[in-house]
């Protein structure tokens, strides 16, 4: 790994550890490795949000031409949010694309992503089915995203309607990660649910 | 080169985290918002960021297409930096094979203003030549002294060698003027 990556890197971490941020309990990093290529940040759900109470764990991938190009960082938590993809939990945000500049550091980015929950971008979406959702029935989608804060990110409020329904179609053999996101799409509707899960 | 700065920041502050924060401090204040490090070759932007001059350069190279600030993401080139030179540390120590020295300063020359105002021939003279309606126009010629114009290019350009050879010219073409109307 290029020097000035590893370097910056370490800097970077002792920094992270020293925050304000951290000792609030906002964000957290730990290594995943010993050559400061792999990180594993964390952040809180902001207050107000139906992310509120989760904790969202991220991967951090560092590149050998950082800080001249940005950290490639995902989703490890799943997350129902028009920017994150439900699949796969990439990121669509500016800054970790053709927006990033080279002062930003592994601190701004990880607040960067927890300002992202609390302001979501609907109109660049990174999810259409969860960004649809988020402009068409937003009351859903607050309860859709709070009900998965509540299973994947340890969140507080259950949601009792969607855990039976997640249940019935356990009980019909199917898988409950893939029984919840057929129902989270077609907004909580068994039936379309359950048409497109044995079709 | 990273270890030779490195080997500098400890030096300063033992042991790595040790040392007085006020002194801790003090070095932020002048750390690359790149590397994070004590700025080597340090240029500033016109925005006001400090910058070692490799790191600036691999940044600019890195995206030559949307050339920004990496702070503040204000419009910035490798012509519009400016490097900062301490004392102590005029000679080169590192250089760097694939990064370009940093641009050097641009100095002007301050105004020379002659100590005679209104004479000789200077850079305060100034000769118009003008032909009006004859025979009166003659006389629109005129010799300004000391008049405020326009500062003289700067010695050694092409404009200086340009203004100089034109004025010959006229001047001249002046002098044969006069000898035509006298001999005429």
């Amino acid at each position: 790994m290029a020097n000035i990556a590893a370097k910056r890197i370490k800097r970077e971490f002792k920094e992270v550890m020293k925050s304000e941020e951290v000792a609030g309990g906002d964000i957290k990093l730990e290594l995943v490795n010993d050559c400061w290529t792999e990180l594993q940040g964390e952040i809180a759900g902001p207050p107000d949000t139906p992310y509120e109470g989760g904790t969202f764990l991220l991967e951090i991938k560092v590149p050998e031409t950082y800080p001249f190009n940005p950290p490639k960082i995902r989703f490890m938590t799943k997350i129902w949010h028009p920017n994150v993809s439900s699949a796969t939990g990439a990121i669509c945000l500016d800054i970790l694309k053709d927006q990033w500049a080279a002062a930003l550091t592994l601190r701004t980015v990880l607040l960067s992503i927890q300002a992202l929950l609390s302001a979501a971008e609907p109109n660049d979406p990174q999810d259409a089915v969860v960004a649809k959702q988020y402009r068409e029935n937003p009351q859903l989608f607050n309860m859709t995203a709070r009900h998965w804060t509540n299973i994947y990110a340890g969140g507080p409020t259950s949601v009792w309607e969607f855990n039976q329904k997640v249940q019935r179609l356990l009980d019909m053999g199917i898988d409950e990660h893939q029984a919840r996101v057929a129902l989270s799409t077609y907004d909580w509707e068994l039936e379309r649910a359950t048409e497109q899960l044995f079709c | 080169m990273a270890e030779t700065s490195e080997a500098k920041a400890s030096a300063s502050a033992p042991g790595g985290d040790a040392g007085g924060e006020e002194e801790k401090r003090d070095e932020r204040m002048l750390e690359c918002n790149i590397c994070l490090d004590t700025a080597r070759d340090a240029v500033v932007s016109m925005c006001g960021h400090l910058f070692c001059w490799p790191c600036l350069h691999q940044w600019l190279e890195t995206r030559p297409s949307r050339q920004v600030c990496p702070v503040c993401k204000a419009a910035i080139s490798r012509e519009k930096v400016i490097p900062l030179y301490g004392r102590g540390n005029t000679k080169q120590e590192d250089p760097r094979n694939k990064v370009p020295p940093r641009p050097a300063g641009q100095r002007t020359e301050p105004e020379s203003n002659s100590g005679f105002p209104g004479f000789g021939f200077g850079e305060g003279f100034h000769m118009s030549f003008g032909i009006g309606a004859f025979p009166f126009g003659v006389f629109t010629s005129t010799f300004n002294f000391g008049d405020p114009r326009p500062s003289a290019a700067p010695r050694g350009t092409a404009q200086y060698e340009e203004e100089q050879f034109l004025s010959k010219i006229f001047l001249w073409v002046a002098i044969l003027f006069v000898l035509w109307l006298i001999f005429a």
